[in-house]
């Protein structure tokens, strides 16, 4: 109890002292950072961070989802978790975290401006940019899927490669909102399965198979698809009419932070106009719409994000799950 | 008279303190771990509970992928024992040509880390296959792999693993005295009568120590079956051990740690077997004499070089061409030619990511340091085992199995709930140190050392140690001077495989590692997962060509080693 | 200073007795043989003596000091002795001169002191000029000398010869054993002298010790062992002797004894205090039996002839006991075919004091 009301007093003191910068006192000392961004971009964060906040020192674990969250689990069951602040690809292990009462609630956050939903209303964690799903194309390709249901079309047999969900969380997140979506559902599933799609680890795995021709369709996120492109891959991305499935790459405090001002200090950064500029300027599409959006997008572009209840995907997922599995299973 | 009696109770002193010193090391490095996993799975969080124990053994995922990873553990290791056998056999005992250039590129694969080899598999057998449209055999666009099943993993885990063998039973076979095949011969034997009641036999010692390798390698091996199983959700347990890790939720680390308790359960069923066939029988080599010579081929003998280095092509080459021919271009997918070619993926490796040659210099001396001192460990160890038959080691010596038997993951995760606090007593944290690392690494690679090196006792006559104590050594002095240099071939194999393998690791340190404590595993699976695979590409290549720069620079010093310490050099 | 005693040493394996009771007592400066077939327990003494294992009951000393006994154990590496392997056991990473130099560099000598006796006991054993080979690169007989002299060299008071000449041909062995026995007399050191090979053992010990089964059937000369088996089976094992049931017809009389065997009556050697019996076993050899010209003696078949050179080896199945074969020499040119009868006469034999001690 006291707990809970001495850090919603210091949540809300936060707020006000945000509010007000020019009496802050200035953020110092050590940040711990776990992330799943990838190398460069987690390289450029914390570099731009410490720019703005020179006497904040960042420390910095960055693996994948599942190394990261298996880490700070085993921290947590030690009675230690090291990390001050999370920046992982997908909101629903911030959901379980959140369940767990790990995460600290953030009031003053600064949200105006963001993409609506793109944040937890409890403000305990905020979607950093908006990373979609979609549909890459080798360019050898005959045919272009316009739709998501375009692949169950027989013409694509045993050319489709897509991100398991059993591995990925950005993945799961993708299989609960579309199932649960009336015009797509497991149908399309099942499509897929009569197609012989074939689910890898990770989004870098169909993004090979996809570049080498090995396969000719491949369900992926966007940015890996256009920076892959802007190098000269052959490959093509398509936002399926249906709408694209997202996650936001959220960031978020964890309670036991040993740094609360400096937690805080970063995810205003990471929330800020510089912030969304950098993630812009990764090749991602920022949460924030004002600062822009990257050039691999036509102008004028609006992308259909395909709306997703986090509270709902994370009670179904264990359910899709496990009927993915018997679905793709030999 | 008491002078002598004080000289009895020091050797006492140092008999009895080197055995409990290793029995503790040893309980350190694989007790301890796994005791801290039982302990997560029996009682997260400090409370006693089943729950997670009653799910995981409830669970018909569980029992498939068990079923799934005993069938392909045993075929890949079949396969690994009959391709890395014959060709050991080959190349010591046979006249072919050029075998120590041959020896060198069998064992490099295992410096190649799995997924590259998967993903230049897939590639040759797929549709955009360079070498099967050559032959007019590639298959239509859209068929599926044929790799992507249990017989493409069995396949390749059998390809990854044969210099295991290999290095283990060539280690063996020159050990072996013409004289024991000169008198086969004499005896009106053929050759491979011979080769099957007189040389086998007497190899029974390394053949089952590279055969356990093998069994525990392909039970432990997540990156084969992560890339080939997933896609057709063919689960072994490795991979339903990272399926469990990736859904997070509560008791997500008490199931983990019940799966992995499960693998190690059936790595020790394969030891103690292991232990079974080895028992009550005599592998001893008695006489000192020099290498056999070898079989005449004969006219055999070019046909077999051409399979051979065939053999190597397929194994070495194909996939170092597909990590050099990835390396050279701009962006994935690129054809490689006269116009793209680039070395800009190299000097961004090299010059401008301070992380990469902070990884190099981090990785040679973690793996160089493990391997060092798992030898300088197990020659001690192993001569517990074998000859003072220690029933305690011997117990010790099945628990070593379990680190390396379990995904890289799990292990660190125990790294992890141990080292996390302050050591008790000491005061500081081992944890976002380079010694987690280390510790991890020892606790994990031990076995590579033991394996080769127990089997290099098996095969020892044990009256060249008692000739040295009648001369009055004390067992410091004897495991020095006699010891160590007799099992010395067995003991370089084993620092070898130690040293290859820690060397590109990626599944413990993908943990572990902190700010400039990075590994080489580590840099290359950041930039694959950011989708920078020529970068990932460029790196792996530079670590192979330093490997094989280093493996050659033995050769300087070569001459001032006991014969048939190094597997490339006759 | 050198004198070994072996008091009831007990070793088991298991539930298996390797050593039963067995005790020795070896003089100063004795070269003592231990004799029995493979399985006897013969190595398992010699490595008691050595230490290398422990001793479950009984006790071993060398000189005033206990090396062994179930409460004490003084590892080999402090028992200052010498072994002679059967293998050699030269290790093969080192020089001839760096085998030998060992225990010396291991005791603490330096050059040139090292050197100088490496050098004398290469010398001694003849292979001055072979210093620096490898021993991989050295025949059978080059490879025992180095054994020899790495075990010399340290000048043990004690020397255990674990089947040293097992593993050479047979010239190598009758020139190596004449070059044992010269070291024994040369050094006077005590030699304990592992074998299965009874003429080796006969002709380099002063005492011989036969083992059987874990247990010492008899320690004597090796001229009393041939002429007076304490037992059956070392009458048997020991000169080819041949056991026969006999009855003792009289009492014994300045060393002889009149006995019945197989129906004839002879004379024969006996202990002063033999008791009389009805079942008493003899040893007779070969040498004892002559071919009778007259209707006496005993009657068999002829089985078997085989030339030896200079006489035959007959094998003969007396009438009145088919099963029991017999051999005996006679002189060229063989006095019968295969298949007739010889009569024989028995001039010597002994009578078995233990007769029923391992039947």
């Amino acid at each position: 109890m006291t707990q809970t009301r001495r850090s919603l007093v210091i949540a809300a003191l936060g707020g006000l002292l945000a509010a007000s910068p020019a009496f802050a006192q200035e953020p110092a000392g050590k940040l711990v950072l776990y992330t799943s961004q990838p190398e460069k971009d987690a390289a450029q964060t914390t570099a731009a961070f410490k720019k703005a906040y020179p006497k904040v020192e960042v420390e910095i674990f960055r693996s994948g989802t599942t190394e990261v969250m298996g880490k700070l689990a085993a921290e947590i069951s030690a009675g230690q978790p090291r990390a001050d602040v999370l920046l992982i690809a997908d909101a629903a292990s911030m959901e379980i975290l959140k369940k767990d009462g790990r995460l600290l609630a953030y009031a003053g956050a600064k949200v105006d401006g963001l993409q609506p939903g793109s944040f937890d209303a409890d403000k305990t964690y905020f979607g950093s940019k908006l990373i979609t799903t979609g549909i890459a194309v080798n360019t050898g390709a005959k045919t272009r899927p316009t739709s998501w249901n375009d692949l169950g079309n027989p013409d694509l047999k045993g050319q489709i490669s897509m991100p398991s969900p059993l591995y990925s969380g950005a993945a799961a997140i993708m299989l609960s909102t579309m199932t649960a979506r009336p015009d797509l559902g497991w149908k399309l599933f099942e499509q897929l399965k009569a197609n012989e799609a074939v689910a890898v680890r990770g989004n870098g795995a169909v993004l090979r198979a996809v570049a080498s021709g090995e396969k000719t369709y491949g369900v992926l996120v966007d940015f890996m698809a256009f920076n892959a492109k802007a190098q000269g891959s052959p490959v093509e991305f398509i936002f399926p009419k249906e709408g694209a499935p997202a996650v936001t790459e959220p960031v978020a405090i964890l309670k036991t932070t040993k740094n609360e001002a400096a937690s805080k200090a970063f995810v205003d950064f990471i929330l800020s106009d510089e912030g969304q500029r950098l993630a812009l300027a990764m090749g991602y599409i920022p949460a924030k719409p004002s600062v822009g959006s990257p050039s691999w997008l036509p102008a004028g572009t609006k992308i259909n994000v395909m709306a997703s209840d986090i509270a709902a995907v994370v009670k179904a997922t264990e359910a899709d799950k496990a009927r993915f599995a018997t679905m793709f299973g030999n | 008279m008491s002078l002598a009696d004080a000289a009895t109770t020091r050797t006492r002193v140092v008999e009895t303190g080197l055995l409990w010193g290793l029995v503790l090391l040893v309980a350190v490095l694989s007790l301890l771990p796994i005791g801290r996993l039982v302990f997560e799975g029996l009682a997260p969080g400090g409370a006693l509970s089943t729950s997670s124990l009653g799910k995981v053994l409830a669970s018909q995922a569980t029992w498939t992928a068990t079923a799934n990873s005993l069938v392909t553990a045993i075929a890949g290791t079949v396969l690994a024992v009959l391709l890395g056998g014959t060709v050991a056999l080959l190349t010591t005992l046979t006249d072919i040509r050029a075998r120590n250039a041959f020896t060198f590129c069998f064992v490099l694969p295992l410096m190649i880390a799995p997924q590259v080899t998967a993903l230049a598999w897939l590639q040759l057998f797929g549709p955009s296959s360079t070498l099967l449209k050559l032959i007019g055999m590639a298959p239509p666009l859209g068929s599926k792999n044929p790799l992507y099943s249990r017989e493409g993993i069995i396949l390749l885990l059998g390809l990854q693993y044969a210099p295991l063998v290999f290095l283990t039973l060539r280690a063996g076979l020159r050990a072996l005295p013409k004289e024991l095949i000169e008198a086969g011969l004499a005896a009106g034997a053929s050759p491979l009568t011979v080769l099957r009641t007189v040389v086998l036999p007497l190899m029974t010692p390394p053949l089952i120590a590279g055969i356990a390798l093998c069994f525990v390698s392909s039970l432990g091996n997540f990156g084969i079956p992560a890339f080939l199983g997933i896609p057709g959700n063919f689960l072994v347990l490795p991979t339903l051990i990272y399926q469990r890790l990736a859904g997070l939720g509560p008791g997500v680390l008490s199931e983990v740690a019940i799966l992995s308790l499960l693998i190690g359960l059936i790595a020790m069923v394969g030891i103690l077997l292991q232990d079974y066939m080895l028992r009550r029988r005599d592998f001893r080599i008695t006489t000192t004499s020099s290498a056999a010579r070898p079989f005449e081929l004969g006219r055999w003998r070019t046909p077999v070089e051409i399979l051979l280095w065939t053999v190597a092509i397929l194994i070495l080459a194909l996939p170092f061409l597909g990590l050099i021919t990835t390396s050279l271009i701009p962006a994935f997918g690129v054809p490689l030619n006269a116009k793209t070619a680039t070395l800009a993926n190299y000097a961004y490796v090299l010059l401008e990511h301070a992380a990469s040659k902070r990884a190099f210099v981090n990785s040679f001396l973690m793996s160089g340091a493990a391997a060092i001192l798992i030898v300088v460990i197990c020659v001690p160890l192993a001569y517990f085992i074998v000859w003072k038959k220690s029933r305690l080691l011997r117990l010790l010596n099945v628990a070593a199995e379990l680190p390396y038997a379990m995904p890289g993951v799990v292990l660190a995760i125990a790294a992890i709930l141990l080292f996390l606090k302050p050591l008790p007593l000491l005061g500081f944290s081992l944890y976002n140190t380079i010694w987690i690392i280390v510790f991890a690494y020892l606790a994990r690679f031990l076995v590579l050392g033991l394996r080769p090196i127990i089997s290099g006792y098996l095969q020892l006559d044990r009256t060249l140690e008692e000739a040295a104590q009648i001369a009055g050594a004390g067992l410091v002095r004897r495991l020095v001077t006699i010891i160590f240099p007799l099992v010395a071939p067995a003991a370089v194999a084993g620092a070898l495989l130690i040293f290859l393998t820690a060397f590109n690791e990626l599944t413990v340190s993908a943990l572990l590692w902190s700010s400039g404590t990075e590994t080489l595993g580590v840099v290359v699976f950041s930039f694959e997962q950011g989708g920078d695979s020529t970068y990932a590409s460029a790196l792996a290549a530079v670590t192979v060509l330093v490997t094989i720069g280093l493996m050659l620079s033995t050769l300087l010093f070569a001459k001032k080693l006991p014969q048939g310490v190094l597997p490339w050099r006759d | 200073m050198a004198r070994l005693n072996i008091d009831r040493a007990r070793k088991y394996f298991g539930s298996y007795t390797a050593l039963d009771d067995v005790s020795i007592d070896v003089e100063d400066g004795e070269f003592i043989a231990v004799l029995g077939p493979s399985g006897c327990g013969k190595t398992t003494l010699l490595r008691q003596i050595a230490g290398f294992d422990k001793l479950d009951g009984g006790e071993i000393t060398i000189g005033d000091r206990l090396l062994s006994s179930p409460e004490r154990h003084v590892p080999p590496e402090h028992r200052k002795l010498g072994i002679v392997f059967q293998s050699y056991a030269l290790w093969p990473h080192m020089s001839v001169a760096e085998n030998v130099a060992y225990g010396l560099t291991v005791a603490g000598v330096r050059d040139p002191e090292r050197a100088r006796r490496v050098a004398a006991a290469l010398d001694l054993v003849g292979l001055t000029g072979f210093a620096e080979r490898r021993p991989g690169l050295l025949s059978g007989g080059q490879r025992q000398r180095v054994a020899l002299a790495r075990c010399l060299v340290t000048e043990p008071s004690l020397v255990l010869l674990d089947e040293p000449l097992a593993n050479l041909d047979v010239h190598l062995r009758a020139s190596m054993e004449e070059e044992f026995s010269r070291f024994h007399e040369r050094t006077g050191t005590t030699m304990v002298y592992i074998t299965h090979d009874q003429a080796e053992a006969m002709a380099l010990a002063d005492r011989i010790a036969v083992m059987d089964r874990g247990r010492l059937l008899q320690l004597a000369s090796p001229s009393s062992l041939y002429r007076e088996p304490a037992n059956t089976t070392v009458a048997g094992f020991i000169g080819e002797g041949m056991v026969l049931p006999a009855r003792l017809l009289s009492k014994p009389e300045a060393g002889h004894c009149k006995v019945d065997v197989l129906g004839v009556e002879a004379v024969m050697r006996c202990r002063p205090d033999q008791a009389a019996s009805a079942q008493a076993k003899i040893c007779l050899r070969a040498r004892d039996f002559s071919i009778a010209r007259d209707e006496g003696g005993l009657a068999a078949r002829v089985e078997r002839l085989s030339y030896q050179g200079g006489y035959f080896r007959m094998e003969v199945r007396p009438l009145a006991s088919e099963e029991t074969v017999l051999h005996l020499d006679a002189p060229e040119p063989a006095p019968a075919a295969p298949g007739e009868t010889i009569r024989l006469s028995i001039r010597d034999g002994w009578v078995i004091p233990e007769a029923d001690l391992a039947a």
